[in-house]
């Protein structure tokens, strides 16, 4: 039942992306707010393949790697409907639906069948961490999404080059905005996962910190984006300066997961 | 079916003279009730903006029609018959159809797409719907161009992108801010083109002006028509922080506002964006101004090539919109050539029911032998037979109107029922 819903959800992603490209290609709203509906639908029937996967399994629907990807498009489209039923900012579609879409496909590869999930993992602070932890990096996800996006707009509006796609793509204040409001969520989000972690570390492996490699890569990408959102809130950084810099701290975020994936054996690989 | 269309355009007649159309119409007269003193004329518009004077009418003789309302716009206008008549055109059914839906539809505009035309002539409309001077063919015409005008305004982009520098000025500050509401624009030096900017900056919701000018005087003057605040010219380094956007237009040969002051103001203002719209010549923004992050600086030059792009997106988007005319046109001329039929259909029921009647009339003798009840069934059977016989040659003849093909069916229909009268 879980899987059902999983691949139905899987499928109307991708319905949803291709509306909302074609909607960016032929120019036309009346595409983009029928597939933001249809989102909604693929959100639905998500958060109903998280859910009868809690029923059936009795455990948290989010254990291994695969689940995580999961996980995260959920939280993406999520919070991209709120935004969109707030201010319409339908283009920002376009960007996160192929990219929910593409982490739909990757968790689909993990997805085969159910694994049994040592007791270890079981106690109730792991779930806590990871759902936290992982929302909060796909909030990271949407604050870069916006700050590539506003950095479109701002080279062409800067460089005079104001084409059609200038007028598709969200005002310069609407995309600052978001990508604020991306930065100042997702940040204690991924705080608090991260304490939930340690909190749980100290009771199943006796300390706080291991000095394991992928604690010490987040540790790093949750300094630089402590800098970010400071220099945002107290410093006044605001506009191009924290977008290029909101896309940077997710590369960097990026980059290390990748290379603690391939080059480090760590704790935190439970796949 | 006659409809014609008596008009004068700004491509046709100069100003001067649709002035004195124009004019002498505001004066008191009713143009409609003029116009349908004319007695040939059945039904009537009459549209007069800055731009045009038209006149539409559906009328039982034409060449007359022509000559009294020709008559009729002379008399207006003051003029000689002569004179006018260069500056007329003159347009008949389907082209007189087609050319007030390319009018209603801005096409035909001094600036293409604009919107106000649609909103005169619904005004136009109004007068003749209050004046009695609309009937179903003028009814339906004009529906059909504010249908048509719609889809011309929806499925091209006709009306989207600004085609003039100080409203391209506008759209611009609209992606950068978003909503203007709230924010502050300083004007430095007064202008033409830069008041304007501003009139169309308030209209969009921004709310505090700053105005500065090397005579303090006339800063207050134009502070007060604005409704905001005037500054010493000296100070303006220190206002630059205060504001979301500057439109300068100073006559200074040298730069009003210096890349230094805008980024002294920025720090100032904690990075907030900025928006400099220089449209003074020689320029008022020294260039390096427009190289600091979150500073927008456009100049009169940069403005008049996105004006310029947005008129070759307009051109093509009028290509679209012809498109979308001819086929209302067409869509229209179908419903006219159905509207022919309705004579033939009207008489060929007439006769029926007058066969029916008739032969109910002689029947009566024996049908006394039958209760109420009876009688009335007897009715509806003979009626529901007639109507079952007549349904499918109407329906066929509709269908071959759609061709624009009925006129020999209708006639052939017409004798051989003999509705023109001569019973054998």
């Amino acid at each position: 039942m879980d899987m059902s819903f999983f691949y139905a959800a899987l499928g109307i992603y991708l319905i949803s992306a291709i509306g909302y490209i074609a909607s960016l290609l032929i120019r036309r709203v009346l595409i983009a707010k029928i597939s933001t509906w249809i989102m909604g639908a693929a959100f639905a029937a998500h958060f109903f393949s998280f859910a009868f996967r809690f029923l059936l399994t009795g455990h948290s629907p989010v254990v291994n790697f695969y689940d995580t990807l999961s996980l995260m498009a959920w939280v993406m489209s999520g919070v991209y409907l709120g935004l969109q039923f707030k201010s319409k900012t339908r283009v920002l579609g376009a960007f996160v639906s192929p990219a929910t879409f593409l982490l739909m496909i990757a968790a689909s590869y993990g997805m085969s069948g159910r694994v049994a999930v040592s007791p270890i993992l079981q106690s109730g602070l792991v779930p806590v961490h990871v759902i936290l932890s992982v929302a909060g990096e796909a909030l990271f996800v949407l604050a870069s999404l916006a700050g590539a996006m506003y950095l479109m707009q701002d080279r062409l509006i800067k460089h005079k080059k104001v084409t059609s796609f200038t007028k598709f793509l969200p005002s310069l204040k609407e995309l600052d905005r978001i990508n604020h409001i991306c930065l100042l969520w997702g940040f204690p989000l991924l705080t608090l996962g991260v304490l939930a972690g340690s909190i749980w570390a100290r009771t199943a492996w006796g300390s706080h910190w291991q000095w394991d490699p992928k604690q010490v890569w987040t540790m790093l990408v949750w300094l630089i984006y402590a800098i970010l959102l400071h220099q945002r809130l107290a410093i006044g950084w605001k506009g191009h300066k924290a977008a290029l810099f909101s896309i940077l701290a997710f590369l960097i975020l990026l980059v290390s997961f990748c290379i603690e994936t391939v080059f480090f054996r760590t704790v935190h690989n439970f796949i | 079916m006659n409809i014609i269309l008596i008009g004068m355009n700004h491509k046709t007649a100069p100003l001067e003279i649709r002035e004195r159309l124009t004019l002498a119409c505001a004066e008191g007269v009713d143009p409609i009730a003029e116009i349908m003193k004319i007695p040939q004329i059945e039904e009537a518009l009459y549209l007069a903006t800055c731009n045009r004077v038209e006149v539409v009418a559906k009328t039982a003789d034409a060449a007359e029609s022509i000559e009294r309302l020709k008559d009729f716009i002379f008399r207006q206008g003051n003029l000689a018959a002569e004179e006018l008549e260069q500056y007329l055109y003159l347009y008949r059914d389907h082209e007189a159809v087609r050319h007030l839906f390319r009018v209603t539809a801005s096409l035909d505009s001094l600036v293409m797409g604009e919107p106000q035309i649609l909103g005169q002539v619904k005004d136009a409309f109004r007068k003749t719907v209050e004046n009695n001077a609309s009937g179903i063919i003028l009814n339906k015409i004009l529906h059909h161009a504010f249908r048509t005008a719609k889809r011309v305004r929806t499925e091209t982009e006709i009306a989207e992108n600004a085609v003039s520098v100080s409203y391209a000025a506008v759209e611009l500050a609209k992606k950068i801010f978003g909503s203007l509401e709230g924010k502050t624009i300083l004007i430095v030096g007064a202008g033409e083109m830069s008041e304007l900017a501003a009139r169309h900056l308030i209209h969009q919701g921004v709310d505090r002006i700053l105005v500065a000018n090397r005579t303090y005087a006339r800063a207050l003057k134009m502070a007060e028509d604005f409704h905001g605040t005037a500054i010493e010219f000296d100070h303006l380094g220190k206002k630059l922080q205060e504001a979301d956007i500057v439109i300068s237009s100073t006559g200074a040969l040298h730069f009003v506002i210096t890349a230094e002051m805008v980024a002294a103001a920025l720090r100032r203002r904690k990075n907030r964006l900025l928006f400099l719209i220089d449209i003074a010549v020689p320029r008022d923004v020294e260039p390096q101004a427009g190289e600091i992050d979150n500073v927008y600086l456009y100049n009169i030059d940069n403005l008049q090539t996105i004006v310029d792009e947005n008129l070759k997106t307009r051109k093509k988007a009028a290509e679209k919109a012809e498109a979308i005319i001819e086929e209302e046109v067409l869509k229209y001329e179908q419903w006219q050539s159905t509207l022919e039929l309705v004579p033939t259909i009207v008489s060929l029921k007439e006769k029926l029911t007058a066969i029916v009647q008739g032969e109910m009339e002689k029947s009566n003798a024996w049908m006394q032998n039958l209760n109420e009840e009876d009688k009335k069934n007897v009715a509806i059977m003979v009626n529901a037979i007639i109507n079952k016989i007549v349904h499918q040659p109407i329906a066929g003849l509709k269908e071959e109107s759609l061709n624009g093909s009925a006129m020999p069916y209708a006639a052939a229909l017409r004798r051989l029922f003999r509705l023109d009268g001569n019973d054998v």
